[in-house]
């Protein structure tokens, strides 16, 4: 946990006149699980979208490893080793999960023995995907599908991985196998997390570092753990209505 | 299957001769409001111009009558077919299986089919015509479903491609005296490119916007034609382009034709018989550059984009460079096509390259399942050869044809062929019924 692999700097975005960032400042350091958290429309997805260019960023700065990526073409960005887990999932439903996870190591500069040895190592964090390697990806469950869209990000040998809510619509049991996946692929793996989520009680738990987002603008930073006993997050986010 | 279920015939509401009746009666009061104007109400314009109008009660109620009973008729089928519905529950699961296991072979066997057809057919000129119409547009269905079925880009000006095609062959070779064969890659290369022209504005439409904008762009291709008088000879067209040689060996009765040098009697079925194996050739190019590319990233970066764009953005896909690829190769298979038609028919026109023909290419490519390369084959079979075979209806032709289809999509939504055979495997090949995925799932 020394140098920083993604230093984001007073960046702005918006959708036409809607400006959705108003100057975020947000650092992951090399081996980190970083959690940014806020409620609906706050620009937690744009934020996680901007890195990858859409939308670009209409002033600021994002320096990944050193090098200043803010106006490099999207499709470049993810051969940097970054991947992303889009919101909603978004697997290919009619191509088989052998096709979908195929298509997250097409984009890489990985080898055929590179892609054979990541293959198995999503095949261990989420046996289900073997199972259903022939299976169509819109045939899966919603669980099976976030496993997928997570492999599939995987399958880039990413140094970054981006999770957009990636608890979303699943059951807690299954939420649960997710992040304790994420974990895994932290603490064995080295990987550098980025996570979205509006479960901040997970999120935070399980992230080294947490940011909360407020219209736009961080609020709030500090250890997973500090802001878990913010009087401010617990009720906002985590005992909302019974305060 | 699911799509076709009557929701109001079956499940919890009974269904009684009085909701049949029901049913029937506001089905005729329907009839009657549309045939009302439409049949009841004849008008013509008289001797000097004016209006004239007469009554045809008569026939406005025998037409009312029938769509009373025919509802009726309907209802009763529904009822008695179960509440299931669809033409798969009826068939037994051993019928079922014996079907799929035929589905194997039917590829290989058209295929060898299609090979024997001059043999078979060498004496009856008016097959082997029709073979090669249908071979025409079983490559521009292959070639269309490169942009539609796999890249997902609906294109309703293929057309477009095909006359540049043509044109390219006929003006290079009678301004120019260069062959068929040297042509025939310029063609392709042409209308690659314009295939490329078409892309870039239209890169960030999809669906109906995409669909409007390539319309206009077949079109405008079809206008220009018309209007180039210089170049294109207008409406005249260009006639007098020269036939295809055997790699130099004009396939006529003279001196050094073919026929003279193999020292067999001339016979004009000769020149038919190439040309049906020349199409069937390029059919073929097509099709196995299609299951070729399929296999590659790029084949894959198609289907993807297809299914998803956002995805296919944060997977690392250059959405410019896969949209275009996409839309040359698929217009320069359209080019290929383009130059046989004008090599066959010796005289082209803008009359050829018609709206009519994009929406019939478009046609075999949907109704054969989007995607499938059997399906478009067949479909191309089913609707260019029963065209033909019922030419001698006249008038109900386009009738019959329309209630085809109409079936066709009833009872297979997703197309002759649904099936899409996966390209990546862990250890053997498996293809998924379309049967277990929701309908509009892709």
């Amino acid at each position: 946990m020394s140098a920083s692999l993604l230093a984001i700097r007073n960046l702005r975005a918006s959708y036409g006149k809607i400006e959705a960032l108003k100057g975020v400042d947000l650092e992951i350091k090399s081996g980190e699980i970083v959690a940014l958290i806020g409620a609906n429309g706050a620009g937690k997805s744009t934020l996680m979208m901007s890195i990858f260019g859409r939308p670009r960023a209409s002033s600021g700065h994002i320096v990944y490893d050193g090098h200043d990526i803010t106006q490099v073409p999207t499709h470049q960005i993810a051969r940097l080793k970054i991947a992303q887990s889009p919101e909603g999932r978004r697997i290919f439903p009619r191509m088989s999960v052998a096709e979908n996870l195929q298509m997250g190591a097409d984009a890489g500069d990985t080898t055929e023995a590179e892609r054979a040895g990541t293959l198995e190592r999503v095949f261990a964090l989420f046996p289900r995907l073997k199972e259903r390697i022939d299976q169509r990806g819109g045939t899966l469950s919603g669980g099976e599908q976030q496993m997928l869209a997570i492999g599939r990000a995987l399958m880039s040998r990413p140094r970054l991985l981006l999770l957009d809510e990636p608890s979303l619509g699943l059951a807690p049991l299954i939420a649960r196998q997710i992040f304790d996946a994420i974990r895994t692929l932290n603490r064995q793996d080295g990987l550098t997390v980025l996570i979205v989520e509006q479960n901040a009680n997970h999120a935070l738990k399980l992230a080294h570092r947490g940011y909360v987002l407020v219209n736009g603008l961080v609020t709030l930073s500090g250890t997973g753990a500090e802001l878990l006993q913010r009087p401010e997050i617990r009720a906002a986010y985590l005992e909302g209505g019974r305060h | 299957m699911s799509a076709s279920h009557p929701a109001s015939s079956n499940g919890s509401e009974p269904v009684g001769a009085a909701f049949i009746l029901k049913k029937a009666f506001l089905s005729a009061l329907v009839a009657l409001g549309l045939f009302s104007l439409m049949i009841g109400v004849r008008t013509e314009a008289g001797q000097s111009g004016q209006l004239e109008y007469w009554t045809r009660f008569g026939d406005l109620a025998s037409l009312v009558a029938a769509v009373f009973v025919g509802s009726i008729i309907v209802e009763l089928l529904r009822l008695w077919l179960g509440p299931r519905g669809g033409l798969g529950s009826f068939v037994p699961p051993s019928v079922q299986s014996g079907l799929s296991i035929a589905g194997r072979y039917l590829a290989p066997a058209l295929l060898i089919f299609t090979f024997l057809v001059p043999v078979i057919f060498y004496n009856q000129r008016y097959i082997l015509d029709l073979g090669i119409l249908v071979l025409t547009y079983v490559m521009l269905g292959w070639g269309l479903n490169v942009v539609v079925g796999l890249a997902g880009l609906l294109d309703l000006g293929y057309v477009a491609f095909y006359a540049v095609g043509a044109y390219s062959y006929g003006l290079l070779s009678t301004t120019f005296g260069l062959s068929f064969w040297i042509c025939l890659p310029l063609a392709g290369i042409l209308a690659a490119f314009w295939g490329v022209l078409l892309g870039f504005p239209v890169l960030r439409l999809r669906g109906d916007y995409l669909a409007i904008v390539t319309l206009a762009f077949g079109e405008i291709i079809r206008l220009v034609l018309i209007n180039w008088q210089d170049v294109t000879g207008g409406p005249n067209g260009v006639s007098g382009i020269p036939r295809p040689t055997l790699f130099g060996i004009p396939l006529t009765p003279g001196e050094g034709g073919l026929a003279a040098m193999l020292g067999i009697p001339f016979s004009p079925t000769h020149r038919i018989v190439f040309l049906f194996y020349l199409i069937l050739a390029l059919a073929l190019l097509t099709n196995w550059v299609t299951i070729r590319l399929r296999r590659l990233p790029i084949g894959r970066a198609w289907e993807a984009l297809r299914e998803d764009e956002v995805a296919c953005r944060a997977l690392g896909i250059n959405i410019t460079t896969t949209k275009l690829t996409a839309f040359a190769t698929g217009a320069m298979f359209g080019g290929f096509a383009g130059a046989f038609f004008a090599t066959r028919q010796g005289f082209i026109s803008p009359e050829s390259f018609t709206f009519q023909e994009s929406a019939l290419v478009l046609a075999i490519v949907v109704l054969g399942g989007m995607g499938s390369q059997l399906g478009v084959a067949l479909a191309a079979l089913a609707m260019i050869g029963g065209f033909e075979l019922f030419r001698s209806l006249e008038v109900y032709r386009m009738l019959v044809f329309g209630l085809a289809m109409v079936l066709i999509m009833i009872w297979r939504p997703r197309g002759i062929v649904g099936h899409r055979a996966p390209t990546v495997f862990l250890e053997k090949s498996k293809s998924i019924s379309s049967d277990l995925v929701k309908e509009g799932h892709g």
